[in-house]
Parts: structure tokens; C-alpha cells; sequence
């Protein structure tokens, strides 16, 4: 087991003017048998992030330490890591267990014995005893990630990569598969480097989420303080589903001038808020209450614009009634409240779940408020 | 044909088993009477070579004769056509070993690695069979007899590897993209160098594309008989060009060109053979890996 600390870690393809930046200046550090996930849209870095750690490429400024080693120079067989890919990458003209022992094989002096024993061991350990003579291609999907997670774990390895690993399975089976990886990881308590675009399995799995976008490192935080707590307007989008919303404008005399509303800053806001001349309010869907009658302040009416059941809850995307765009908003709301489309209804933003972002750079400048006790939770996770 | 009880009513159409049994025979019928077309040039090849010299071609022909090995103990007894069918068994096995030597690993670096102008890498090795052989063998002539390759076996040999390297090097390119690369990469994580990446994975990955490649370059030079004609006068002389023989200026040896192409067409049929189990997948070209 290892930590890894990634130092000023830059990775660029192609060169000179032409030259693309995947990774831009990343440093990070990552405990022994913590379990961090990279999340980030396509293109945001985060495989070629994990694929330095790998050694699959090489950075072309910064240094990766395992351990106390600096790996800059080692190849991936001497790094000591084991990896799971989105497509799995199971050998196909070898069985299972010749899979599974491969890398035993050529990384280790252990007699065949003994290889056999590991192999086994892990091979029940995934539920995949009885398939061990088989070859991939006579395997269905779940059961070759079974192989390919299993092939990592024979290993005894200090470091698991996982990229995508769940992204071929239908919905049901990942839901089942993530929390087997979760149960794994920590009854092993080996540091595992996850990577992921789906942020349903970044929250839910990771000790820790580094987000990333175009190669830059947004947060690295925990997955409660990501949401409650984001660093800048992308990690407010892009955490949480659906997605926080956003309302851009002016701040005038205290006010937000928004699209379609007004919106009166309180005084903390107002004093964070002083540099910016435009500020983007953020406020997540289920923090938004929806009501018949007007009778309270930071009231607008708005216009239901589609209705989407999801039996407990409904996701209703409505627009101010007073808008000029065409951009809609959503709002959670209780799945037995009757919400018809075309309805007028009256919309309250809470002041204290409400984030404010910098209009240019993006960045929060000031964040909703949590009771104590929530404060707690969020910051004792940390 | 079996037909079962059809109640009456419903004896206007055919039950369900019925239909099926039709569509079966139709299909065998049709593949019967298409593996007569294709089968009865070889049977004409055979009879013709199992009768005596003078009957082979006699009109009508003789359906029914007493077969005789004559023309395969006169061939054998043919030091000229040993040497010959020796020959070419040498020459291009060597050739097809080589080609392969050579054109999988090319093909797997132009598959795998960022070579500059790759494109047009590939349409300079395609364009080596772009002229008609027949505008080229004058040319190998000169180079041959300048490099003192001319009538030998290892000059014959380069040349079956000339025919058959743009097509190695083409097929197997597209077979490689097809493997995805994250198997080497699974390889060299696992503890392997690059190339036990290569040797353990990818190659036994490659099998089928490699054999069908083999085999199809095997017939290209097997059956080769312009440039050993020209190239060729005594030592390295080819089968092709020994069965080619018996078609002289005056008559046609039919019953012993028959026996010698009957002959020749055995090394194909043991190959086949033997690498038929890779076929199959080999030659649906590249797109072999699906995990």
C-alpha cells in the first residue's frame, strides 16, 4: 500500500503551437487506502491524469511519487499498480484463470502452487469460481468486469486504477457493481485512483472527488463538501443532479437583476458580492419552493414548462413569467403535489441556500448556509 | 417428405413443419447443384488424370475407364518435376515465413505508433503491386541478373515476398487497429515489457488474421508463373513453370499436365487444413475483438 502525490503534474500532446494541454499543473496528494475518484466531463484530463499514475504516459513537467518514489522514469511493471479498464481488456485466447495469473507471472517469482491458491482465492472472493476455465468471449459484461476486477485484486497491488470500469454495464448491474467495488476497497483498504464522468458514482463512491475541467483542477474535497461547499460555478453544475440552477445579472443597489425576477441580496452577500458587477445566483432544484399564493418575499410567478414524474418526487422546469430568454429552471417538487403544464405558480428562492459565483471568473463568492449540524457533517468528513 | 395430419380447412396452406422442410430442401438443392458447378472442373482434373495417355482428351469423353496411376508414376520417376515441386515448396514456405517475419511487425508499428506521413507509408508499400506484373519482370530481370539473384532459390524467394508484402502488411494493419490497445496496456500494468506485451497477448490475439494472411500469400506465390518463367532457367525453376511445360508448341500433354496440376494443388489442401480453425475468424478482416 502507498500514497501517491502528484507534483505540478502537466501533460501536453503534440508540441509548439499545436500542442494540446490535457492536464495543466495539477499537485495533489492522495493517503495510503484512500479511495479518490476523478470526475470531470469528456476531455477534462481525468484518464490522462490516471494514466500518469499508471505510467501508460509520461508527464511532460512534474513529478508522480508512489510512495516515497519518484516513478518520472519507471515504467507501469514497475510501479506496482493494477488497473481496470472501461473495456475491461481481458486477454481473449487465454481463459479466465490464465487472466487472473497472468500478471502473477510475470511480476512475481511465486511458484505455480501458489499462484494457483491467489487465483482462486480471488476468483471466489468475486463470485467467479466456476468460471475459470472459461474463455471472455463466452462471459456476459457483469461477468467480465467480475474478471477484470478480480485479475486487480490477485494481484495484491499497491495501488488500484479503475477508468470507467462501470460504464459498459446496464444500469441495474452498475448500481450492484458499485457498491461491490465500495465493499472491496474497503475490506482491502488499498488506495484506489477511480475515474468517472457520472457523478452519481463519483458522490457515491469516493472518499474524495478531485474535479476536474480542461485539464484544471476545480476541487479536491469531499464528495458533501463539493456539493454544499463548491469551490466555483463548474463544480456547482456540475455536482448534483439535476444540475444546480443558475440566474445571471447585474447586481444593482443590493438587487440581482435577473431574467425574468429580482432577487434582494442580503448584507454578507452584498459585501462579497461588492467587487463583481455581475454575479450568477446558484441554487440547487430541491432548495427552490413552489406555491400557489403569493404571500411571501422573493416571490416571482413562473410558468410550468414541462412536468417530470419520478413518483416520490417531480422535477418541474418552469420560467419566469416575466423572462425574455427561453432558458428554463427546475424545482423538485413533492410527486402528489398536482402540477399541470402551462400553469402559473409562484416561486420563492431561500435566501440561505442560495450560492453566489463571480459573473467572469466563475468563482464562489459566497456559499449557502448550513445549520450546525449539517456544518458538522459536511466539515467532519473532511 | 413428411407431411402431417392437416385438418381440414386449413388444407389450402402448408403447416408450419411443412414449410420448413421445403425451405431446407430448396436450400440443400441449391447447394448441391452449386458444389457441382464448382466441383466438376476438379473432377475433370482427377479423371483426366488417372487415364492413359492418349484417352485423356478423347471426345465424347470416356465417362467410364479403368483409372491408372501411370501419370503419377511417370512424374514421380521425373527428377525434373521432383526438383521443381522440391523447389517450390522450399521457396515459398521460405517466402511465406519471411513475408510474415517482415509484414507483421510493420504492420503492427504502423498500427500502434505515430510514424509521419503514415498514409502515405502505406500507399507507397500498396504501390509496389500497382503495375501490371508483366511491366515490371523485364526491370527484376536486369536487377537480377545484376545482383546475381537471377535462377537462384533465395532470388525467387525475395520475389514472393515482394508480391505478398503489401497485402500482409495492409490486412494486418487493419487487423491490428482492431485489437483494442488497452490489451497491451493491460499487459505492461500486469508486469509484462512490451514486447512479452506483444509476444503473449497481442500475436496469439492476431493468430487469425496472421494464418489467413499466410495462407492467401502462400497461393499468391504457389501459384506464381510469370516472373519464374523469366526469372528462372535451371536451378530454381518453379512447378508453375514445370507444369507449364507440358503445353508444348506442337501438342498438350493433357494426362500428365493433369496429374502435375492434380499434383500441385495437394500442399493448398494439406495447409487449408491444417489452419482452418482460425480461418473463419481470420478473414472477416479486423474485427475479430469484441469484449
Amino acid at each position: 500500500m502507498a500514497d501517491i502525490t502528484l507534483d505540478d503534474v502537466t501533460k501536453r500532446f503534440g508540441e509548439g503551437g499545436n500542442a494540446v494541454v490535457a492536464v495543466d499543473d495539477v499537485s495533489l496528494d492522495i493517503g495510503d487506502g484512500e479511495f479518490v475518484v476523478f470526475v470531470g466531463p469528456s476531455g477534462s484530463g481525468k484518464s490522462t491524469l490516471m494514466r500518469m499514475v499508471a505510467g501508460l504516459e509520461t508527464q511532460s513537467e512534474g513529478d508522480v511519487y508512489i510512495g516515497d518514489t519518484v516513478v518520472n522514469q519507471l515504467g507501469p511493471r514497475a510501479r506496482d499498480i493494477a488497473m481496470v479498464f472501461q473495456n475491461y481488456a481481458l486477454y481473449p485466447n487465454m481463459t479466465v484463470e490464465e487472466n487472473m495469473s497472468f500478471g502473477l507471472k510475470m511480476s512475481t517469482e511465486l511458484s505455480k502452487a501458489e499462484i494457483e491458491e491467489q487465483v482462486t482465492s480471488a476468483a471466489e472472493m468475486m463470485g467467479i469460481g466456476d468460471l475459470l476455465d472459461n474463455k471472455p468471449g463466452e462471459l456476459s459484461g457483469g461477468q467480465q468486469q467480475r474478471v477484470a476486477l478480480g485479475r486487480a485484486i490477485v494481484r495484491d497491488p499497491n495501488v488500484f486504477l479503475m477508468d470507467e470500469p462501470l460504464s459498459n454495464l446496464d444500469a441495474k448491474l452498475r448500481t450492484t457493481m458499485r457498491t461491490e467495488i465500495n465493499r472491496l476497497q474497503n475490506d482491502l483498504d488499498v488506495t484506489t485512483l477511480y475515474v468517472t464522468h457520472d457523478q452519481t458514482e463519483a458522490m457515491t463512491m469516493g472518499d474524495r472527488l478531485v474535479v476536474l475541467d480542461h485539464g484544471e483542477l476545480q476541487q479536491v474535497g469531499t464528495p458533501l463538501e463539493c456539493f454544499y461547499r463548491p469551490a466555483n460555478r463548474f463544480v456547482a453544475g456540475f455536482i448534483g443532479s439535476p444540475s444546480m440552477n443558475f440566474f445571471e445579472g447585474p447586481v444593482e443597489d443590493g438587487t440581482l437583476r435577473a431574467d425574468g425576477f429580482d432577487f434582494d441580496l442580503t448584507e454578507r452577500m452584498q459585501s462579497s458580492s461588492e467587487e463583481c458587477d455581475e454575479v450568477v445566483l446558484g441554487i440547487r432544484p430541491e432548495d427552490i419552493t413552489l406555491h400557489e399564493r403569493a404571500n411571501v418575499d422573493y416571490e416571482f410567478e413562473a410558468v410550468v414548462d414541462v412536468v417530470e414524474p419520478m413518483g416520490s418526487i417531480s422535477y418541474v422546469y418552469l420560467r419566469p413569467r416575466r423572462q425574455e430568454g427561453d432558458q428554463t429552471f427546475v424545482v423538485e417538487a413533492d410527486g402528489k403535489q398536482p402540477i399541470t403544464e402551462g400553469e402559473h405558480i409562484n416561486v420563492k428562492i431561500p435566501e440561505e441556500d442560495v450560492h453566489l459565483f463571480d459573473a467572469i471568473s466563475g468563482e464562489t463568492i459566497h456559499q449557502r448556509t448550513l445549520d450546525s449540524e449539517a456544518e458538522v457533517t459536511v466539515s467532519e468528513q473532511t | 417428405m413428411a407431411t402431417s395430419d392437416v385438418e381440414p380447412g386449413s388444407s389450402q396452406r402448408l403447416d408450419k413443419d411443412t414449410q420448413e422442410t421445403l425451405v431446407t430442401v430448396a436450400r440443400h438443392a441449391v447447394l448441391l447443384g452449386w458444389s457441382v458447378v464448382v466441383l466438376f472442373p476438379l473432377y475433370w482434373l482427377a479423371s483426366m488424370s488417372l487415364k492413359p495417355p492418349g484417352q485423356a482428351n478423347s471426345l465424347p469423353p470416356d465417362w467410364v475407364f479403368l483409372p491408372t496411376v501411370y501419370n503419377y508414376i511417370q512424374l514421380a520417376q521425373n527428377g525434373e518435376f521432383v526438383a521443381a515441386f522440391a523447389n517450390s515448396v522450399v521457396m515459398v514456405g521460405a517466402s511465406v515465413v519471411l513475408v510474415l517475419l517482415i509484414g507483421v511487425p510493420a504492420a503492427y508499428v504502423l498500427s500502434r505508433y505515430d510514424i509521419p506521413m503514415e498514409r502515405d507509408v502505406l500507399v507507397w508499400i500498396l504501390s509496389s503491386r500497382m503495375l501490371p506484373p508483366i511491366a515490371v519482370v523485364i526491370p527484376f530481370f536486369v536487377i537480377f541478373q545484376q545482383l546475381n539473384l537471377f535462377d537462384t532459390r533465395i532470388g525467387m524467394v525475395l520475389m514472393y515476398v515482394s508480391i505478398n508484402l503489401s497485402l500482409v502488411v495492409w490486412v494486418m494493419k487493419a487487423f491490428f487497429d482492431g485489437i483494442p490497445e488497452t490489451l497491451e496496456e493491460a499487459a505492461r500494468v500486469d508486469g509484462a515489457t512490451q514486447f512479452q506485451g506483444f509476444m503473449k497477448v497481442v500475436l496469439p490475439a492476431a493468430k487469425p488474421g496472421i494464418f489467413s494472411v499466410a495462407i492467401i500469400s502462400f497461393i499468391f506465390a504457389w501459384i506464381e508463373l510469370l516472373f519464374g518463367l523469366v526469372l528462372t532457367s535451371f536451378n530454381a525453376v518453379p512447378v508453375t513453370l514445370f507444369v507449364y511445360s507440358f503445353i508444348g508448341s506442337r501438342s498438350i500433354e493433357w494426362s500428365m499436365l493433369a496429374a502435375a496440376s492434380t499434383a500441385m494443388i495437394v500442399p493448398v489442401v494439406v495447409f487449408l487444413i491444417a489452419v482452418n480453425k482460425y480461418l473463419a475468424a481470420g478473414l472477416s478482416f479486423g474485427v475479430v475483438i469484441k469484449e
